[in-house]
């Protein structure tokens, strides 16, 4: 490095180390030497730092002439083209020992401009001049705000932090305070954090009021140790620090605008140097991800290793023990690798780092700040908490911030603001007790759910689904690993019981549940609706079986008619395959039970309600009285005649009922097209000869299962069938008509049988 | 003092009558523009007031008011006080699911969130629903226009289901909210 930078700085030095060595070497070497020699005589900036790395203590200041021309020859290559490391460092221990007087020390200060980097050794040193005691008040500060402003510059930090208990013991120094604190600020790692200097900050703070630096320097000692700091700090410090750098910011700026190239080449420092007093600030009112950063400098050798120099996953499985979690947490969130990291890592302190972060982002950004009317706004919070969201689903459990945020959130929400995101939000939320769960969460859903439109409704009733799904998951899993007590999210105390576990289960199912039968009521049973809970309850109908959580609750009568009477296919269809769910899990329990006298208990009314379920299904489908007395659904005979329908009680079997009429219709079209040529056979052969091709084409043999295992299957196997028969009997096809409408009716059939839409028996 | 009464009046065919109740006017008119513009299966009439009690000259012509929409300003005192004393003029009948209360800037800073409890108390007294509103941008108008149009369309019977005013309150009705303050 020293080669590649430099015209000024060493070049003297070599010389002169020259001179000496080469003497008894050949001519054309000596004459080589000699012409080097005499450039860097014609060198008056190499002479002037050469004179001055000699000053000694007690060199007379006042009316030295050669001591002023070379501060000036100095003063004016710096300025310009800043300085080399090794000058630096000889400057700044001339400065401060005052070997050059006091006035020349701050006037060393100021024209102190890097060229390159600024070697920490030189900073260590000069700190131990500080140490000393012997300078005046305003050059101990015009020091330390010179290390403030080239901060960024410091090649590495490590020495300098080994120091840091010296350089604490400055606090106590009015004057200095504000700087040190900054300076402490931008050095401090967990384990600077002891209570000893927790007191001190406290006692000064006691001395000095809540000032700013001190405040700030508080809060992040709490995000460190949060055990530690029991004061409250104030969530908005909008006064961080000031900016020091004044002196020193226009010419550091030119001199690094001009170097810049070649730098950057070198080392991948950030050199923005008029952000950087703020490059720890985020602007208020904005939610965004910071970029990568590294507290530290991303060259300190060996030790830490910053996330933003990771490229490779093999490089980040290599430093995994070594890596220095970034200055501004939130920065993880924006990159695979530092999740991967976030996900291993053991550390319990990123994770509160980043939940304090995110918290504090999310309740002052968001939270409390609204949207002035431009978009621009919202879309920021859109993208901010996608990403959350996708980081989340990346880790696959939310955030302990995101989780108390959307609590807060949802008494304030108007149901309509960036509904996708918050609603996928709420649904990683993790499993809680039942009783915060009611007060929580259901409460102002509740109030939500039915004072808007029916497409609100659908999607609170999938994220709920989802919900239970990842909860379901979690047990899965947590039963799989040997444990009962599950603690669901890695980074929170919560463990719960089984019993507990399932008590929320039971809550949210309820819940549902009301949702669902008040909504479809309220909502006429609008078609999505009616299927956004369908497809609940085939998360609920397998939570024995798939999951293998000792539960089953059945659906309530809200939501089962209203399939059972529905209109379209989808409806009747899904719940005819949940009723086939609910029998395999049902009966997976009854076995369980009797073979190991199991702990767990399927309480009788469950079996009770099913089977009632079952029997209210089957009584109308296939029996042809929907309305038995004692059944659930009981409507006076008389008040039925009002409605003037023909026979009303089959009206909701498989020949009439409404759902299914479309496929009879198709088929009824499909047949007229297809009557041109056949050949003639007597309609009761066309009967035997389909269904059995049917049943074959289906895969279901009628002789062994007709009487055993899956009633419904079959059911509605032959429900399709003999729909479709009686359809054509009905009506007034020719003999030769029917032929081919049967020939044509089995080949939709088969088609259709193939998909998972209507037929129960091919999903199983 | 005249009270307001819900069912005195016959009602207009196919008509609901909404009232907005706000003493600055402010997202009133843009609210109800909204209101009648939105497509609905029943006629609906939008009046404006700042404050209650009605004026007493064109009592009579007055069409039955179906549901009462109190806008506050979560970050104006003055709103609050003039929604608290108008509640004294309206009928108790009103409370059986024809009165609600919309917020505005409900996530504007942490000195309203004491005055959205405080709404919230008064809400779950007399056992109203509270909508909170994005009154800021075009969006939240219209999903709050539609919202308080779900509400309308039961509180004035206008619901082709079999369903009251007074059920749809049990469902939406602000509980109180001491324990939620507590996390």
């Amino acid at each position: 490095m020293a080669e590649l930078s430099n015209p000024i700085g060493l070049a003297p030095d070599q010389s002169g180390e020259a001179d000496s060595t080469v003497s008894s070497a050949s001519n054309r070497s000596l004459r080589l030497a000699e012409k080097e020699k005499k450039k860097s005589e014609a060198d008056p900036f190499g002479l002037a730092v050469k004179y001055l790395s000699r000053v000694e203590a007690g060199t007379v200041v006042r009316g030295n002439d050669e001591l002023e021309r070379s501060l000036v020859v100095v003063e004016t290559v710096a300025l310009s083209n800043g300085l080399h490391p090794d000058v630096i460092r000889m400057l700044l221990d001339m400065a401060l020992s005052l070997n050059a007087g006091t006035a020349n020390c701050t006037r060393v200060l100021k024209f102190l401009i890097p060229a390159t980097v600024v070697p920490q050794e030189a900073i260590v040193r000069g700190v131990s001049w500080l140490c000393v005691g012997k300078m005046p008040m305003n050059a101990q500060v015009f020091f330390v705000r010179w290390v403030l402003t080239v901060f960024d510059l410091i090649d590495c930090k490590d020495h300098l932090r080994s120091i840091y208990g010296f350089i604490f013991s400055f606090v106590t120094e009015e004057n200095l305070c504000p700087f040190i604190c900054h300076l402490l600020y931008l050095l401090t790692m967990r384990e600077h954090v002891h209570p000893y200097r927790v007191r001190k900050l406290l006692d000064i703070q006691a001395k000095m009021g809540r000032q700013p630096f001190l405040t700030q320097l508080l809060a992040l000692y709490k995000v460190f140790r949060p055990d530690l700091v029991t004061v409250s700090v104030p969530s908005r410090v909008r006064t961080g620090f000031k900016n020091y750098n004044a002196p020193w910011k226009v010419s550091l700026s030119a001199v690094q605008r001009k170097n810049k190239g070649a730098v950057l080449d070198e080392q991948s420092l950030s050199l923005d140097v008029k952000e950087k007093p703020l490059s720890r600030k985020r602007k208020l009112h904005h939610l965004e991800i910071p970029p990568l950063s590294s507290v530290f400098d991303s060259n300190s050798k060996g030790k830490v290793f910053g996330l933003q120099e990771l490229r490779s996953f093999k490089q980040l499985l290599e430093n995994i023990d070594n890596i220095e979690l970034p200055a501004q947490m939130g920065s993880l969130l924006g990159s695979a690798l530092s999740l991967h990291y976030l996900d291993c890592v053991q550390d319990e302190s990123a994770f509160l780092r980043l939940n304090f972060w995110l918290g504090h982002s999310l309740q002052e950004e968001f939270l409390l700040c609204p949207v002035d009317g431009s978009s621009d706004n919202t879309s920021e919070a859109c993208r901010f908490l996608s990403t959350i969201l996708s980081s989340q689903q990346f880790l696959q459990e939310s955030f302990s911030s995101t989780e108390s945020f959307l609590y807060k959130f949802l008494s304030v929400w108007d149901g309509c603001l960036l509904r996708p995101q918050i609603l996928d939000l709420l649904s990683d939320i993790p499993l809680m007790p039942s009783f915060y769960m009611r007060k929580l969460l259901f409460e102002p859903l509740k109030q939500l759910y039915f004072t808007s439109t029916v497409f609100f409704k659908c999607s609170v009733i999938e994220c709920l689904n989802n919900m239970l799904v990842k909860w379901l998951t979690w047990h899965s899993v947590s039963v799989v690993k040997g444990g009962l007590d599950i603690s669901l999210n890695s980074n929170s105390t919560m463990a719960m019981s089984l019993s507990g576990f399932m008590d929320s289960v039971m809550e949210l199912v309820r819940f549902v549940g009301l949702l669902a039968s008040e909504g479809l009521r309220l909502e006429n049973c609008h078609v999505l609706l009616l299927n956004q809970t369908l497809a609940f309850y085939e998360t609920v109908c397998d939570m024995f079986l798939k999951f293998s959580l000792p539960l089953i609750i059945m659906l309530p009568a809200g939501v089962f008619y209203p399939a059972l009477f529905a209109t379209e296919s989808v409806s009747v269809d899904r719940l005819g395959y949940i009723m086939y769910r609910y029998r395999k899990n049902l009966t997976l329990a009854k076995r369980q039970e009797k073979q190991r006298e199991q702990t767990f208990h399927i309480s009788r009314n469950t079996y009770k309600e099913f089977n009632r379920n079952l029997q209210a299904m089957v009584n109308s489908m296939w029996n042809s009285s929907w309305c038995l007395p004692g059944s659930d659904l009981e409507i006076d005979k008389d008040l039925i005649a009002l409605s003037k329908v023909a026979e009303p009680w089959c009206r909701f079997d498989l020949i009439h009922h409404p759902a299914l009429f479309s496929y009879a219709i198709e088929f009824h079209q499909k047949a007229i097209s297809l009557v041109t040529s056949s050949s003639y056979s007597p309609p009761s052969l066309v009967f035997a000869q389909g269904y059995n091709e049917l049943l074959l084409d289906t895969q279901l043999d009628v002789t062994s299962q007709y009487h055993v295992e899956d009633h419904l299957t079959m059911l509605s196997l032959t429900l399709q069938a003999v729909h479709l028969l009686s359809f054509c009997c009905e009506n007034t096809l020719d003999e030769r008509m029917l032929h081919f409408a049967l020939q044509t009716s089995l080949s939709v059939l088969t088609r259709e049988s193939h998909r998972p839409l209507h037929i129960v028996g091919t999903r199983t | 003092m005249t009270l307001l009464t819900p069912f005195s009046k016959v009602p207009e065919l196919n008509t609901a009558t909404i009232l907005l109740v706000e003493i600055e006017e402010q997202l009133q008119s843009k609210l109800a523009d909204v209101i009648v513009h939105y497509e609905n299966e029943f006629n609906v009439n939008v009046r404006l007031a700042r404050k209650l009690p009605l004026p007493v000259e064109n009592k009579e012509s007055r069409p039955r008011i179906d549901l009462i929409v109190f806008i506050v300003n979560l970050l104006s005192e003055r709103s609050l006080q003039s929604v608290e004393s108008s509640l004294n003029h309206i009928h108790s009948d009103y409370f059986l699911g024809k009165v609600c209360f919309l917020v505005t800037d409900a996530r504007c800073g942490s000195y309203t969130q004491d005055r959205l409890a405080s709404v919230r108390k008064l809400a779950a007294s007399h056992q109203c629903p509270v909508i909170c509103a994005e009154h800021r941008t075009a969006d939240g108008i219209h999903a709050a226009a539609a919202r308080l149009l779900s509400i309308l369309k039961m509180s004035a019977g206008m619901s082709p289901i079999p369903t009251t005013a007074l059920y749809l309150s049990t469902l939406t009705r602000c509980s109180a909210t001491s324990d939620l303050e507590e996390d």
